[in-house]
């Protein structure tokens, strides 16, 4: 798909954005981040998804803690730490500014 | 014969045969290269590790101990490349581009209606409709209620045949397709839900089977032989599953007709505080609770006999259900009275609804 391919990169670039503000919503483990990516244009796989996590922890954005679960072995569970969420909280913003610019540069058909 | 090799997925134990392995070799040590400068790289292999040993596990079961070369292929495939962070786009979106697995290409995976368990206040209709319009699913109750209200509960019955009707997503792939989601990140959310009871089982299972697999070809011997057997008899089953699936299906529609035109079942009148539809609603849920064991039964004596391509079994069971049903639809008709004159009453339009059609 053209389409596709055009906003490879971008959607690339805006993973990281995604995975904290889903982190941001609730404690989650890897499976629920890939659900919940996956019905949508940025649906993601385990392949790129655990080096991005520890790219994002060791930049101190994220944090993780092991949790027993009734279905299997433990797992991690993401929570984003006070500077991840300072940081959410200025992507967040950057976000719309850009999202206003697209608005007021001429018109979407 | 082939040989079959014992890997080490981080600290658990998984048999795979020689070409999985290799597969599975080349996957681990191109994910190694692509981390080399990466200071997490042990911890990121073993999370890669644990993932691919918890897709694994969905392939085995008790007759099946060995993940072979076909399965791990996909597994691999559902992983996707492990990319380096460093340089990320260039060898990155080729990556993407080239996997013929990757989600984006199967975006529109086919969305398929089916009856959703998980959640479901009666049989999951609601829930399979909300899925498949993307809607949510107390709007789809409040439409069903609505609509009970205005056709005067006779919407229970198009709900009651909707139950029949409507397939249920009891795979992970059916609950995929029923969102019209990429299989691949439903399977995993799936398969992390097994119950770790299962898990521990599964792991004493594949103790043992290792032992008997150390002494050699006795081993595959002694699996082919129980296979059979069990095959055997899950194969006797499955038609029997269908014919007493087949009886209940016709005795609660018999039922709901005499409801409809008596206000009772034959002889017996509903006592006065309960109404009809309400009548008909235990109804369902008694024929639910009877059914879906007989359903669970007969899905798993179809997975004994035909292994995991049992689709064509699956559909000449349908087939075969069919033929039952209406044999006893004929025989109730024939020999009990009762059905009989309960037929005849039945408006012209009821039984004849392609004659009411021309004529309207």
């Amino acid at each position: 798909m053209a389409i596709d391919e055009k906003f490879s990169s971008i959607r690339k670039g805006l993973l990281e954005f995604l995975l904290l503000r889903i982190i941001s919503a609730d404690k989650v483990y890897v499976a629920e981040m890939l659900e919940r990516l996956s019905a949508t244009q940025f649906a993601t796989q385990e392949g790129t998804l655990y080096p991005l996590l520890s790219k994002l922890r060791r930049e101190e954005l994220l944090d993780y803690d092991w949790r027993e679960s009734d279905a299997g072995p433990p797992r991690k569970y993401y929570k984003l730490t006070a500077k991840g969420r300072t940081q959410l909280a200025e992507l967040n913003r950057y976000w719309k500014r850009i999202n206003t610019t697209i608005e007021e540069l001429g018109h979407s058909e | 014969m082939n040989t079959v090799i014992t890997v080490n997925l981080n600290g658990n134990a998984y048999q795979l045969d020689e070409r999985g392995f290799e597969s599975l070799r080349a996957y681990l040590d191109s994910a190694e290269a692509q981390l080399a400068s990466n200071p997490d790289k042990a911890e990121i292999l073993s999370d890669i590790e644990q993932a691919i040993a918890d897709k694994c596990r969905r392939y085995l079961n008790p007759h099946k101990s060995v993940v072979v070369a076909v399965e791990l292929d996909r597994i691999l495939a559902e992983m996707g490349p492990v990319e380096s962070e460093t340089g990320e786009t260039a060898a990155d979106s080729e990556g993407q581009r080239n996997a013929p697995d990757t989600p984006q290409s199967r975006a529109d995976a086919p969305r398929r209606l089916y009856q959703i368990r998980e959640g479901s206040m009666i049989s999951g209709v609601c829930n399979g409709l909300a899925a498949y319009f993307s809607v949510d699913v107390t709007i789809v109750r409040i439409v069903f209620v609505a609509l009970t209200i205005l056709t005067g509960s006779l919407w229970i019955l198009a709900y009651i045949l909707m139950m029949f009707i409507i397939p249920d997503a009891t795979t992970s792939e059916e609950r995929a397709a029923a969102h019209g989601q990429p299989f691949n990140a439903q399977q995993l959310v799936d398969g992390a839900k097994e119950r770790y009871a299962e898990f521990r089982q599964q792991l004493r299972r594949e103790r043992r089977a290792a032992a008997a697999e150390r002494a050699f070809w006795r081993g595959e011997r002694a699996y082919e032989e129980v296979g059979y057997a069990t095959r055997v008899v899950a194969g006797f089953m499955v038609p029997v599953f269908t014919l007493i699936g087949a009886a209940l299906f016709v005795v609660v529609i018999i039922a709901i007709v005499s409801l409809f035109k008596t206000g009772g079942i034959f002889d017996w009148a509903l006592p006065p505080e309960i109404p009809v539809w309400g009548a008909i609603v235990i109804l369902a849920i008694v024929y639910q609770a009877v059914h879906m064991p007989l359903r669970a039964a007969s899905r798993a004596s179809y997975e004994a006999s035909a292994g995991q391509r049992h689709g064509w079994l699956a559909a000449a069971d349908g087939v075969l259900w069919l033929g039952f049903a209406a044999l006893f639809f004929w025989l109730a008709y024939l020999f009990i009275p009762d059905v009989r004159s309960l037929f005849e009453s039945v408006p012209f339009e009821w039984r004849h609804p392609l004659d009411a059609w021309h004529a309207f």
